[in-house]
């Protein structure tokens, strides 16, 4: 009798031991091989800074060329250029910054709380799935989906911050397909979308060369489509300090770094 | 959905016999994934419209600084609004549209429950499968069960144990079944237990708890049943029901109601007192009842009020006060209330003259912390009030509309004509610069409107009906309508037009066809009929006893008329062939323009008899063939059914796979492509691309919505789709799913033929109708091109290029990237003109975008990796302009001119802040006081002076009114771009003066330079630093490419 009281303790420490671990490791699994498509692990945590150029649709008929500058830990800067004139958003760690100077004003300007919590999102170098046990995130294996008709694992993400995130991870290739993400905007959710696609070695970095950002279920999209992806260029820490004020200056005077400008990235949910 | 067993057993009678039938060969394509995801990229375009909603069956509501309302509909699933009712968004479109209750968990707010299946059991009622619930206010739902109670009127939440939940189903309307009565779970719906059942034919119609003590609950039994030719309400299964122990066991409570059979009846808690409940009950004499001691003594409280007896089975819905226990409310045509509990009942914002929201109110939420605040649906949509009931806003984005029908005129774009549930006919075009908003919609006939159609050889006329074959001619320039209603004549018996009476136009005769249990021809837009057959349908006398209809409550509405012509369908390549379909089941065809008809019904294979033949559809291109859909659900069979002949009826094969579901309203055979049919269900649309062997679902857009009515726009191939729910939706361009073949499904990548693109006439329209307008989607100013991927691309290269005729590449467009059909629009302009920096944008939407492209053949390349696909792309002018090749010609040259001008004067702005900011850095990098650095300094600033000429370059805010060269030159560019016609003397002579003074710029330019760069760059090189280079105009352009 005792036996089989041990026997059957046993065999339920057994699957309380090996049900959630055989989940995790499903979860772990998808997720090594995703770090392992997108270039390993020690790679990807190898690179300092990145620059991606290219153009965004802005409108029907009317694109803007922009860059987008990454450095670690947390820095970034977006430049865009529309009918001859750039507009900047920047990120350094401790502050968000913009300049828009379409409508005369070419004063940079201290972001607002809101759009700070998503430039700083955009920062994170890796991403929110590399390290996201450090970085205080929650991840969940919800199950399979189709995403523009390839199976996907969707995962979603629960950040720190409590917001929460879907990725859909291709069960071929393992490399993000599509995010999703809720933000509030004034205690209003609004909810994006991220297709990915034409994904390209760079050094050794798996890059989504095309992204198209959206508001769920809303059919307006934007399109960005990146000329040039580079790894580890050289970049100042300066260029994403918030400048002084230029008195005097023109609206000529911010050059971006490449031809270039920014762009509204993989952040989905904010444009609309 | 519900499948009795023996419809189930004939679906699959129906399959082996489809499957029998289909030759080896045609399975050809087998191993090919063609599913909805191959058409997701064919997106539906909602046309709405919002202006008039559909029926909402019931309401919830969170309080707070911030009011929630979820909205349940009839035919359109679940919205929710978290702003107080200024927008809404749908949340259950993966699932199924009739919806029956809503409840808002108590304790969580994101955790809801609803029932699917409206219960307001109308002859248009749809059919649930299941309850369902949220954890995250509604962005992912998992089904709870009661799959199969088809209907459910009410849910509870036990406020203290929130995984306790109370249904009350009312379960099949259109057949016995055992899936009815008050259901219960106490583990949050993982398992139920029926606490109260009566038999097969009672349902239970609602349920109310006790706010204070949840374990008194209050539920009715009702039994009913709807037939196609009759509704009954009422009998001996019928009461009012009371449990004191959670629902585990039910008392009938009887003291004080009326004796003899009971029908609907609908109940109401006082939540500010709970031992006071209210009731509207419906027996021989229906009243209002009031019990004061928690159901156990009742008393008659009103039986005047029309709005508290009308109806029962449709107006049921009570609701009390959430503070004064005296205060009750009830919906019926209008909302009424009473402030003495029940005795006198008065209009609530109904005046004299009726009130101002839509009639027929089925759900009311009161907020619970301010009961000035209130939510009313009824059968238009919802409609809000902050003052009780006296004044209401009626919600109009909300696009939920019950068509039945839908049509088209000829106009460019063209129009779309329907008939609504309740709502109606209505117009509203296809397409509108920016999006369709509510205002472009126009009211055109009352009622519950069906068919409709434009005369064909008169734009102006349109024929159009309420219920009841209600048939008018409009003359729409004037408003002014002339029943034409065919009539009975002596020696007939009286005429039977079935609610949804068929008014048809011969595609081939232009002749208008007209149905009751004769089918009627005219051809002087129903001035004259003539009466081309004999009594078409069984004429069964047992079915034409309307006048006997609806149980207790007689109920006569011409909804239950009987034995009557339901389909018309003249053979566009015939006249004389004329099909007729009719409720009782018979499908007759006449060879001779209705000399004689034969009946084709008993061929149709699998076909229980009497089955209601929903559509009759004659092929466009063989005269012979024939495509028939029969729709069971009126005995509950909700086997999907749809047929062809083709050899006049004389053989029939059923063309039902297991891919269908939901039975059938409506199929058509595409114009073109025969082997292309459309196929409308009750939950959802399906397409097939050879002659229905295999079936997919059309979904992308739209949700599994009951598909009413197809129709194709013969002009621009457009699939027009008639939602019993969500308005109308537009498929774009049937081209190239007329083009898909095996051999494109095949192949990894393909492009398919689009139609050829207008360069629609562009225009912009000023609005600031904040967000409680709805705007219907509308095709953007761009040619389509539609290309098939075998699979999803992931890695590497896809993108699309324009080439011109000469191959020369114009631009790279973004390419959709999904498994299927993918489209990609092109905006039918090069791209944006070079434009210098300065202090402001030129305000001028034509000057950020490029010329327009010129009509004519384009190549359009997709790269895919290393392979590429090419296509042609014709552009044709849009057929409504009205310039001459001649002035297109001068427009072109003047814009390309301005277009280059501009260029000219980025280069030269361009190259001076290029050697200002190189002046510049190098005057930084010296001592302040260094003469070299002074003289650079003084050299920028000559040169920023020259720029200060040619640009804007004053800073400090967008209204600094400087008007340079580049403002001039932009605004011009901007205005002749706009207009594709030839542009104004004006505006040619402007272009030569801004064309002398850019030269004269650059000629002081070039005097500057010469003047001082030479001595500056002596200057530099005497220091051993670099010499200032100007941009050459080559680099910039070299530049300019690689950008």
């Amino acid at each position: 009798m005792f036996r089989k009281a041990l026997t059957a303790l046993a065999v339920l420490t057994l699957a309380v031991v090996f049900a959630p671990a055989s989940h995790a490791q499903t979860l772990d699994e998808i997720l090594a091989k995703h770090y392992e498509a997108s270039g390993g692990l020690a790679r990807l945590q190898k690179v300092q800074t990145m620059r991606l150029s290219g153009k965004m649709t802005v409108g029907p008929g009317m694109e803007a060329p922009f860059s987008m500058e990454k450095k670690r830990p947390g820095m970034m800067r977006l430049d865009f250029t529309f009918s001859g004139m750039t507009g900047t958003q920047a990120y350094d760690g401790t502050q968000g910054w913009q300049v828009m100077p379409f409508m005369g004003k070419k004063d940079p300007e201290v972001l607002g709380p809101e759009e700070v919590k998503e430039v700083e999102q955009q920062a994170d170098f890796d991403g929110p799935l590399v390290d996201w046990k450090a970085k205080g995130h929650a991840i969940e294996l919800i199950g399979k989906e189709s995403v523009e008709g390839a199976d996907t694992w969707k995962i979603k993400l629960t950040r720190k911050s409590g917001q929460v995130e879907f990725y859909y991870i291709d069960t071929e290739t393992y490399l993000v397909l599509r995010q999703t993400a809720k933000r509030t905007v004034r205690g209003t959710e609004i909810e994006g979308e991220t297709l990915l696609s034409d994904y390209k070695d760079v050094d050794g970095v798996m890059c989504p060369f095309s992204m198209t950002n959206g508001v769920l279920g809303s059919p307006q999209k934007q399109a960005m489509s990146f000329d040039k992806i580079e790894v580890d260029p050289e970049i100042a820490d300066s260029r994403f300090h918030m400048p002084a004020a230029t008195v005097g200056a023109d609206s000529t005077a911010a050059k971006p770094a490449t031809p270039a400008k920014p762009a509204a990235p993989a952040t989905p949910g904010k444009k609309k | 959905m519900r499948q009795p067993l023996t419809s189930s057993f004939l679906a699959t009678a129906v399959l082996a016999v489809s499957l029998a039938f289909l030759p080896g060969a045609a399975r050809a394509e087998d191993g090919l994934t063609l599913d909805s995801d191959t058409f997701e990229g064919l997106r539906a375009r909602s046309l709405g419209p919002g202006v008039m909603g559909g029926r909402v069956s019931c309401l919830d509501g969170v309080p707070g600084d911030r009011i929630t309302v979820w909205v349940g509909t009839a035919g359109g699933g679940v919205w929710v609004s978290k702003d107080g009712a200024t927008t809404f968004k749908p949340v259950f479109d993966k699932y199924c549209q009739s919806i029956g209750a809503i409840r808002v968990s108590p304790k969580d707010p994101k955790v809801v429950w609803v029932g699917t299946g409206e219960s307001w059991v109308r002859n248009s009622v749809g059919v649930g499968d299941g309850i369902y619930k949220t954890a995250d206010g509604g962005d992912t739902w998992t089904r709870m069960g009661l799959e199969k109670t088809e209907r459910i009127a009410r849910i509870v939440v036990n406020p203290k144990h929130p995984d306790t939940v109370l249904v009350a189903a009312t379960g099949a309307a259109f057949s016995d079944s055992p899936d009815r009565g008050v259901y219960r779970t106490i583990d949050g719906g993982k398992t139920w237990t029926k606490v109260l059942y009566v038999d097969e034919r009672t349902g239970a119609a609602d349920i109310a708890m006790d706010p204070q003590e949840p374990n008194t609950l209050y539920a009715s039994m009702w039994q009913f049943r709807r037939q196609a030719w009759t509704f009954s309400s009422g009998g001996p299964g019928s009461g009012l029901y009371k449990s004191t122990d959670g629902g585990a066991t039910w008392r009938k409570l009887t003291n004080g109601l009326p004796t003899g059979d009971l029908g609907r009846i609908g109940i109401a808690v006082s939540p500010a007192r709970a031992s006071r409940v209210y009731a509207i009950v419906e027996s021989k004499s229906t009243a209002f009842y009031r019990s004061d001691d928690a159901g156990e003594h009742w008393s008659r409280q009103n039986d005047s009020n029309m709005n508290v007896t009308w109806r029962p089975f449709y107006f049921a819905h009570v609701v009390a006060d959430p503070r004064d226990y005296d205060r009750v409310y009830k919906g019926a045509l209008n909302l009424v209330v009473s402030e003495d509990g029940g005795k006198v009942f008065g209009g609530a914002g109904a005046g004299l003259m009726g009130a101002s929201y839509h009639s027929d109110v089925h759900a009311l939420w009161i907020d619970p912390r301010n009961p000035e605040w209130m939510v009313m649906g009824n059968d238009g949509g919802i409609a809000v009030t902050q003052d009780r009931g006296t004044t209401w806003r009626a919600v109009q984005n909300l696009p939920v509309g019950q068509f039945y029908h839908v049509s088209y005129d000829m106009q460019t774009p063209y129009r779309v004509y329907g008939g609504l549930q309740d709502n109606g006919t209505w117009r509203g075009p296809s397409r509108r610069p920016g999006g369709i908003p509510n205002r472009a919609w126009e009211s055109l006939n009352m009622g519950d409107g069906m068919w409709a159609f434009v005369d064909p050889n008169d734009g102006n006329q349109l024929y159009s009906e309420y219920q009841g074959g209600e048939v008018s001619r409009t003359d729409m320039r004037t408003g002014e309508a002339k029943s034409i209603r065919p009539a009975q004549r002596e020696g007939e018996p009286k005429l039977r037009f079935n609610w949804n009476a068929p008014l048809h136009v011969g595609p081939a005769s232009g002749a208008l066809y007209m149905g009751a249990q004769f089918l009627y021809r005219s051809r002087d837009k129903g001035d004259t009929w003539e009466r081309i057959s004999n009594d078409l349908t069984t004429n069964d006398p047992m079915k034409q006893k309307q006048e006997e209809s609806g149980g207790l409550s007689i109920d006569n509405s011409a909804a239950e008329n009987h034995c009557t012509i339901i389909a018309i369908g003249e053979s566009p390549k015939n006249a004389d062939v004329v099909w007729a379909g009719t409720d009782d089941g018979n499908l007759q065809i006449t060879r001779d323009g209705g000399k004689t008809w034969k009946n084709a019904t008993p061929l149709l294979p699998g076909l229980p008899a009497h089955t209601w033949i929903s559509y009759v559809a004659p092929s466009a291109t063989d005269e012979g063939t024939c495509f028939v859909t029969a729709d069971g659900h009126w005995r509950g069979d909700f086997a999907t059914y749809v047929f062809v002949t083709r050899d006049f009826g004389a053989t029939w094969t059923s063309l039902t796979t297991a891919a269908l579901h939901g039975h059938a309203h409506v199929v058509r055979q595409d114009t073109v492509n025969p082997a292309l049919l459309f196929l409308g269900t009750e939950s959802g649309l399906f397409v097939s691309l050879d002659s229905g062997k295999q079936w997919a679902k059309l979904k992308s857009g739209m949700p599994p919505v009951a598909v009413r009515d197809l129709a194709i726009h013969p002009r621009e191939g457009d699939l027009i789709v008639a939602t019993h729910g969500r308005g109308i939706y537009v498929f774009d361009d049937l081209t190239p799913l007329r083009a898909l073949t095996a051999s494109v499904l095949g192949s990894d990548a393909a492009f398919l033929p689009s139609r050829p693109s207008e360069l629609v006439i562009p225009a912009l329209e000023q609005r600031f109708d904040g967000d409680t307008d709805w705007s219907g989607e509308t095709l953007g100013e761009t040619a389509v091109l539609c290309y098939y991927l075998k699979k999803r691309h992931v890695v590497g290269d896809l993108r699309v290029e324009l080439l011109d005729a000469k191959g020369n590449l114009i631009m790279k467009l973004p390419a959709s990237k999904r498994r299927g059909l993918n489209r990609v629009e092109w905006p039918m302009r090069l791209p944006g003109p070079k434009i210098p920096a300065a202090a402001n944008l030129v305000q001028n939407l034509y000057t950020f975008v490029g010329p327009r492209a010129q009509a004519g053949e384009y190549t359009v390349r997709l790269v895919r990796n290393k392979d590429t696909y090419d296509t042609k792309l014709e552009l044709v002018p849009d057929p409504r302009s009205t310039h001459s090749a001649e002035d297109r010609a001068v427009q072109v040259a003047l814009v390309n001119r301005l277009y280059g001008m501009l260029g000219d004067l980025s280069w030269t702005a361009e190259s001076v802040i290029g050697l200002r900011d190189s002046a510049r850095t190098i005057a930084a990098k010296l001592p302040k006081k260094d003469a070299l650095a002074v003289r650079l300094t003084a050299f920028a600033t000559r040169l920023e002076a020259f720029r200060g000429t040619i640009v804007a370059a004053k800073e400090g805010g967008r209204l600094t009114g400087e008007i340079q060269l580049r403002e001039e030159l932009g605004d011009l560019y901007g205005k002749v771009n706009g207009f594709d016609g030839k542009p104004t003397e004006s505006q040619q002579a402007m272009t030569v003066r801004l064309a002398a003074q850019l030269t004269k710029a650059q000629a002081e330019l070039d005097a500057l330079l010469a003047k001082e760069l030479p001595a500056v760059n002596g200057a530099l090189q005497g220091r051993k630093l670099t010499p200032l280079k100007r941009e050459t105009r080559a680099e910039w352009d070299a530049r300019q490419k690689k950008s």
